[in-house]
């Protein structure tokens, strides 16, 4: 008895620090979603719905358009250190590729910023190579540049994670391919990829979730409208003081993350049966 | 070309950054040969197969099959195949998919594929496994799916690396008949990479002994064991027993002469290049026959005697074995009956089972080797005979 008491004692501190920072903050957060004047009711969701339910969608869209981005750019990554024939080529891409990495993403919003502008420094070139006139010339500071900054701040990450992978599959498995004569995209598509996919869906689910979370990018490179639920959560709260409606958006994005969440758990649960 | 250059090797060298695994290579395979490499790890059996299988490009020499350079094409153009020792099949795929893959990449028919993939596994024993994944096979099952996969694109050549070792030793023994039964059906072309002696001489036609990146000795499993041309390959071949002597080739025959340990003894040359020094005499443990050290007979002639004295006795099965220590050596003989720890005996060789070489150092001076027979040894009073 005394010694289960001991044991629930050693766990305390911990436990204490779970639940006062994180299930304590989490619920009242959750509680606060559905505080109305003089009680509880829905009236922050549909007060969300209406105002955002554009940027809602815009968000799901751009998160998972970078996502994709991320996993293809990842794939291609890991592909090329692990089948790339060229020693030289491949010791260049896995000292550059991890850079970003260690960026924090409010400096990779700013340096897309002055790079992706209407007079920034990659219009300065396409019109100094002479691919496009400065008439031509248009800002990236929309959607646009926010993909390219998330799938610009991901991709290392992710391919760290699936490049790991891909180095210790059995390489018997990818020359066993090779000797029966496959390409080598064949092999990166139907050998190495299937090997790997559950690191990879990790990776992309991980990175899907940090994006949900990003304020600084849309905040740096596209804060009109339709903008995300991170850059209008922070809005309601500073310009309104109005805590319950940016609950409410913080629970939707909740929600859109659990379900991501819950896909990758049904993938774990499949693979282990 | 003709059927027996089928494969040809010239001159083939690789190596790993400075150091050099493979020097010089000279080998010719005939077509429906099963040659085994056989060599201890490291010394660049697996490098060669590799190379062949074009996967290790050499830094000199070619390799032709039938008549054809293929030295600088990649694996999948020289018509051959490789089991892999880990056997590499697709964790993703099902049985059926890894073996029908090869087709799958050559643009076969749907149908056609099937028809292939069902008749590799009702060759192999693996009827009604088709959508199975890997991991749920057995490892003789998996080992049959490699052999599947790679035998599904009718190669010419097939390559095995190490493709038993890891099997359980029973399933072993029986998947060694398989393959050799298999091969000989098919008149497949195969080469064998493996460091056990025993599935060497089972299996294979030829054997070819690998020592440091060179050829020791080719020959028919007969030829090696019984005719090893060198000290490493004897004692490779199971003739692990060795003891130095003093002898002097004369007409025809060498004559050994009497040592702290043994008696003299003539036997006959038979073609070897013996020269007049110090020899290294190899033999194997069951080769050799264990008398007590009181026996009066003479040995017959042509027959070595060493006196010993038993250091112990063990048991591996069917006979007893015995560490008897013979001068400065310790040799093991097997024998019917048992013989204590402690008792003198005498170890009688016929001379077609001892393997005389000349020592490497036989040439040079050494001066810790006395010329036997000056002096008497102590400790072996048996040595009188």
């Amino acid at each position: 008895m005394s010694k289960r008491l001991l044991g629930l004692l050693l766990v305390l501190p911990a436990l204490a620090v779970i639940v006062l920072l994180f299930i304590v903050p989490l619920a009242a957060s959750v509680v606060g979603a559905f505080e109305v004047e003089g009680g509880f009711g829905t009236g922050n969701f549909i007060k969300s719905f209406e105002l955002y339910r554009a940027d809602t969608v815009f968000t799901v869209l751009i998160v998972s358009l970078s996502t994709l981005l991320i996993g293809l750019f990842s794939i291609a990554i890991g592909g090329y250190l692990t089948l790339g024939e060229n020693p030289r080529a491949v010791a260049i891409l896995r000292w550059l590729y991890r850079w970003p990495m260690f960026i924090p993403f409010i400096v990779v919003g700013q340096i897309l910023r002055t790079f992706l502008a209407k007079n920034g420094l990659m219009n300065n070139l396409l019109i100094g190579a002479g691919v496009i006139t400065p008439m031509q010339a248009t800002a990236f500071l929309d959607w646009r540049g926010i993909v390219i900054a998330f799938v610009w701040k991901q991709v290392p990450f992710v391919a760290l994670l699936v490049a790991g992978a891909m180095a210790s599959i059995d390489r018997g498995t990818i020359e066993a391919a090779r000797n029966l004569g496959a390409s080598r995209l064949r092999i990166l598509i139907e050998i190495v990829v299937p090997q790997v996919a559950t690191t990879l869906l990790v990776g992309l689910i991980l990175s899907f979730v940090t994006m949900m979370s990003v304020l600084s990018v849309p905040l740096m490179i596209n804060a009109q409208s339709p903008t995300m639920l991170t850059a209008d959560i922070a809005f309601r709260i500073n310009a309104y003081g109005d805590y319950g409606v940016a609950n409410a958006l913080g629970l939707i994005s909740l929600v859109i993350t659990s379900g991501v969440a819950w896909i990758y758990l049904r993938h774990t649960m499949k693979e282990r049966a | 070309m003709t059927k027996e250059n089928f494969l040809e090797l010239a001159e083939i060298s690789a190596g790993y950054g400075a150091s050099r695994v493979l020097d010089g290579i000279e080998l010719t395979i005939a077509k429906g040969e099963f040659v085994a490499l056989l060599g201890a790890s490291g010394c660049g059996k697996t490098t060669l197969l590799r190379a062949i299988a074009g996967f290790v490009s050499p830094s000199a020499g070619s390799i032709r099959v039938a008549g054809r350079d293929v030295t600088r094409l990649p694996p999948d153009k020289r018509g051959m195949a490789l089991v892999f020792q880990s056997y590499a099949l697709w964790p993703h795929m099902t049985v059926a998919q890894n073996i029908g893959y090869g087709l799958k990449l050559k643009r076969h028919p749907r149908a056609e594929i099937a028809r292939r993939v069902g008749e590799m596994e009702k060759l192999l024993g693996l009827d009604g496994l088709g959508d199975r994944k890997p991991a749920q096979l057995s490892g003789g099952q998996r080992q049959r799916v490699a052999l599947g996969r790679a035998l599904a694109i009718d190669p010419e050549i097939l390559l095995l690396d190490e493709p038993l070792s890891n099997l359980d030793a029973r399933i072993r023994l029986t998947v060694r008949h398989e393959i050799r039964a298999l091969q000989k059906r098919l008149g497949i072309t195969a080469v064998h990479v493996t460091h056990d002696r025993e599935e060497a001489m089972v299996m294979a036609d030829r054997i070819v002994i690998l020592d440091a990146g060179r050829i020791a000795q080719q020959g028919t499993p007969e030829a090696v064991y019984n005719r090893p041309a060198s000290a490493f390959v004897a004692a490779f071949m199971g003739a692990e027993n060795r003891v130095e002597l003093w002898g002097q080739p004369s007409s025809g025959r060498f004559e050994i002469e009497s040592g702290p340990a043994n008696a003299v003894c003539t036997v006959p040359l038979d073609g070897r290049p013996l020269a007049r020094g110090f020899v290294e005499a190899r033999f194997r443990a069951e080769a050799a026959q264990l008398l007590a050290g009181t026996a009066r007979d003479a040995a017959p002639a042509g027959t070595l005697e060493l006196s010993g004295r038993v250091e112990s006795v063990s048991y591996p099965g069917g006979l007893w074995r015995h560490a008897v220590r013979v001068g400065d050596d310790v040799v093991l003989v097997d024998a019917g009956m048992a013989f204590a720890a402690g008792d003198a005996v005498k170890i009688r060789i016929p001379s077609d089972v001892l393997f005389l070489f000349n020592a490497p150092a036989a040439s040079s001076p050494a001066p810790i080797r006395s010329r036997p027979g000056g002096e008497k040894s102590r400790s072996l009073e048996a040595s009188e005979a």
